[in-house]
């Protein structure tokens, strides 16, 4: 094993054929003090030879918390000529303990040319570490095209909605995708994983028995959020519509009025108004107030409690926004995400 | 506007959020504020919860003892100590956030007039902070203690909840010093709180590799087959650390090495690797099945104790590379001291399951180097073919490290090599550190959260604590009340025990495990 590798290059240039034999050299060049580690594996495909050196940043930053063999694929689908680049690579860090190097192992991809495209399902079942799973993040939009049986191999569908440019055709080819290859597989969506302080902060509120009365009433709410979030936005709204039972009556595109349980009527506005993905929620049942907000100067969530008589302050930790802190958090839980697909089924009803 | 209806009790936007149910909001109120496990424990446990987000909207935590000081003094000795113990560097926006949720009663533990105010005082943080009423009592004090606490609390009604809300207690270990002080204890802590409000707490079941023995067992196909007397030669608990008594002489004077570590921590480390599968993973499910296997432990009394104990104190010797003193020569020690520092004990598992399959349980000071595991040898392969010259050397042996360098490893043999046969064992190595980056939560940090959750898996049930005495009493018996009670023989610090904890297992054919 090399001293170091370059923490944000490909790596190594290799022939596609010699791969896993110039990667038993990499660890045989090694003193002893080096481990190799894989959990998963983690297949990345981006549109871009542009977005491989973030991407090897990326994976860098990963295998400090979660050992696995990287596979990054980047296309270039407009390039002239049909050809296929491979570099292989390793990222090493000190274990806790400071006595050993632990290391992961990269292979990255460059596939230029329309028709090299077609070689991604090979590309990845060919270089799989063997019985581990396979989470494949997928960095570019989704299309019509994709391959049954990669889809059949993968474990978790690893995604972001946020950076999606038609959400409501994106979640129709994903859904249809599923429903073709009755795939097993776990959908991750780090827009989903980005809401998952919010949603904890959101449900907190309601966690006393005097609060939990007033939520089935609610009358208004406001959500806040920065350019560029509208989706984080809509699935924070989906998911209460999805968890509180609420049917849409009248969609004014930022303005949504919803019918609850009850019966009685909501009117729930968004709007475009801050720094954060998720700025500031406000809920009102008229008797009672509930606010969270990020606030100027602080690092925390701020909750509002204004129950008839009592008021209550607490602080929570904030929104992750960083993509590698989601990624890690997404792989930490586990589960199906039923509550995902049923917020999902509820924000395409607004779209 | 509408009316809130009171019928909705469960919050449906805690649906797939967490896996375990959020704590209420509630009062944690420790008894012994100003003692050490407070300071280095319990609020860094606490604050790396709140850091978390995992602390319910609220909660807040009342210090009760002795010594005079302001609420202000508390919070400040807090902050230092949090910043001194945390696992996460603490912030200042959190801490101060968290330090208006703490507060300093002051009162003598049997003074009527604290526990009048105490109980004023929590009624107003219901109101003020909407702590339901909830309370959770943690008696972070000497046992000797327990008793007018306990007392004092039931006077006050403190060990009943207002308005529907819930009030625990955390009793902290020794759990009593041998059977009758345990069942007086019980007896006393039941008086005033049910058995199911009562938690009692053993840091070692918090620690992520001993909740992991279950996980590895019933998780996974392999090795429950093998998992029994047909398959496994014996089994050895290690507890080992280099430290010396350091400050707790007197403690150790009354206690030693069986009482302080056996009776809790290994023995409960012992019914994780020797229970049933439980029928399901509720507290009473996994304490049932824990229960069964102490009272299946073959009692070890009279002469026996002889043959299956063996009880050692550190000598002078040297401790990575540093000269250190013997055990009688601690500061506040008897240097005619008979406790012991080390125990090894050869202990046989009466059920069907475990039939002569001894487990060697060895704990103690001033040993080599700091480490818990748990090895479980299994038998030999045939001694055909291959295992004719290598025979009692390659026994596959499942070693689950506790702590520290958490993992498990499996040895197993290998042909090296080359034209020639020849076998060498070779080890499979998972090691958490290696394969997951992220930092476990401290055991405080798991055991204060489940007691708010009112989760009791990993505490010590009355019946497990009392059988466990039973068993242990009978040692201690030959030992202090016979006429011709067992040696303690001296080890040199530094070295792994007495010569005669390797007899134990050389009379059995078998040896230790180096570590």
């Amino acid at each position: 094993m090399p001293d170091t590798i370059e923490k944000f290059s490909q790596g190594i240039p290799v022939e596609i054929g010699r791969i896993e034999r110039e990667l038993k050299k990499l660890w045989e060049q090694g003193d002893g003090a080096t481990t190799r580690a894989s959990l998963m594996n983690l297949a990345i495909y981006c549109d871009g030879a542009g977005a491989m050196a973030k991407n090897t940043e990326l994976i860098a930053e990963i295998t400090q918390s979660l050992a696995c063999r990287s596979i990054l694929i980047a296309t270039e689908p407009d390039a002239q000529e049909n050809q296929v680049q491979a570099w292989i690579g390793a990222h090493c860090h000190v274990s806790g303990t400071g006595k050993k190097q632990i290391c992961c192992e990269q292979i990255s991809f460059l596939l230029e040319g329309q028709r090299t495209c077609e070689l991604i399902p090979n590309i990845v079942f060919s270089h799989l570490d063997s019985d581990l799973p396979l989470y494949l993040w997928w960095q570019s939009q989704f299309s019509a095209s994709l391959d049954e049986q990669l889809w059949t191999w993968v474990d978790r569908l690893i995604f972001d909605s946020q950076t999606w440019e038609n959400p409501r055709e994106q979640f129709s080819l994903l859904r249809n995708s599923l429903l073709k290859t009755k795939s097993r597989l776990i959908l991750c969506d780090l827009n989903w994983t980005r809401l998952l302080d919010w949603r904890q902060a959101v449900a907190g509120l309601f966690d006393t028995p005097a609060s939990l009365a007033q939520l089935q009433i609610i009358e208004s709410a406001s959500i806040s959020y920065a350019p560029g979030h509208h989706s984080t936005a809509m699935l924070l709204v989906g998911w209460m519509m999805a968890q509180l039972g609420w049917k849409i009556e009248k969609n004014e595109k930022s303005v949504f009025t919803f019918n609850r349980l009850d019966g009685g009527k909501l009117r729930f506005e968004i709007r475009e108004e801050g720094t954060h993905a998720v700025d500031k929620l406000r809920l009102s049942s008229g008797t009672a107030n509930f606010q969270i907000a990020h606030e100027s100067g602080s690092s925390f969530l701020h909750e509002e409690i204004h129950l008839p008589g009592q008021d209550f302050h607490h602080m929570v930790p904030p929104g992750k926004d960083n993509i590698v802190d989601l990624f890690n958090e997404e792989l930490m839980r586990g589960g199906k995400h039923k509550v995902y697909l049923r917020s999902l089924t509820a924000v395409e009803s607004l779209l | 506007m509408a009316q809130p209806s009171e019928s909705t009790t469960i919050n449906p936007l805690r649906e797939g959020l967490t896996s375990r149910p959020k704590p209420q909001p509630c009062t944690v109120v420790i008894f012994g504020a100003s003692g050490d496990l407070t300071y280095r424990k319990l609020i860094p446990a606490l604050y790396n919860l709140a850091e978390d987000g995992d602390l319910p909207t609220g909660l807040t935590v009342v210090g009760f003892a002795r010594r005079e000081k302001t609420d202000d003094q508390f919070r400040k000795e807090l902050e230092e100590a949090a910043r001194k113990y945390s696992r996460q560097t603490v912030k200042d926006e959190l801490w101060k956030h968290f330090a208006d949720s703490v507060f300093y009663h002051r009162s003598e533990f049997g003074d009527d007039e604290g526990y009048r105010t105490l109980a004023e005082r929590l009624s107003k943080i219901d109101k003020e902070r909407g702590t339901q009423g909830n309370r959770l009592f943690y008696l972070s004090v000497a046992p000797s203690e327990f008793e007018g606490i306990l007392t004092k609390l039931y006077s006050f009604g403190l060990n009943k909840a207002p308005d529907g809300g819930w009030a625990r207690v955390i009793v902290e270990k020794p759990f009593g010093t041998d059977l009758p002080s345990a069942q007086l204890l019980n007896q006393t802590v039941n008086r005033t709180f049910h058995e199911s409000d009562t938690y009692r707490i053993d840091h070692f079941l918090g620690k992520e590799t001993a909740q992991n023995i279950m996980v590895l067992r019933f998780a996974n196909g392999i090795f429950e087959p093998l998992w029994n007397h047909r398959y496994i030669d014996h089994v050895q608990i290690t507890a080992s650390e280099p430290l010396g008594v350091e400050a707790r002489g007197p403690y150790y004077e009354s206690s030693g090495a069986l009482r302080d570590m056996v009776q809790n921590h290994l023995l409960q480390l012992l019914c994780l690797v020797a229970m049933e599968p439980p029928t399901d993973l509720s507290a009473d499910s996994v304490r049932d099945e824990k229960v069964k296997v102490i009272r299946a432990l073959r009692p070890i009394k009279g002469d026996d104790v002889a043959k299956n104990v063996v009880r050692g104190q550190y000598a002078e010797g040297a401790i990575n590379g540093k000269n250190v003193i013997a055990y009688r020569k601690e500061d506040r020690v008897n240097p005619e001291s008979m406790t012991e520092t080390f125990v090894a004990l050869r202990i046989l598992v009466d059920n069907w399951r475990w039939a002569d399959v001894p487990f060697y349980v060895r704990v103690g000071k001033r040993l080599p180097k700091g480490s818990t595991e748990i090895a479980v040898q299994f038998k030999d392969a045939p001694p055909v073919l291959f295992n004719r010259e290598t025979l009692g050397q390659g026994a596959n042996v499942l070693v689950i490290r506790i702590q520290p360098d958490e993992g498990i490893s499996l040895r197993m043999q290998a042909k090296m090599p080359g034209a020639t046969l020849r076998i060498e064992p070779v080890k499979m190595d998972f090691h958490y550190g290696t394969s997951f980056g992220k930092a476990s939560p401290e055991a405080y940090e798991r055991l204060l959260l489940d007691a708010m959750s009112g989760d009791a898996t990993l505490f010590a049930r009355r019946d497990e604590v009392e059988n466990a005495w039973k068993f242990i009493d009978n040692i201690e018996n030959a030992w202090h009340k016979s006429d011709k009670p067992p040696g303690l023989f001296d080890y040199p610090a530094g070295s792994w025990g007495p010569k005669e904890a390797d007899d134990l297992l050389q009379r059995d054919g078998r040896a230790w495990r180096r570590l």
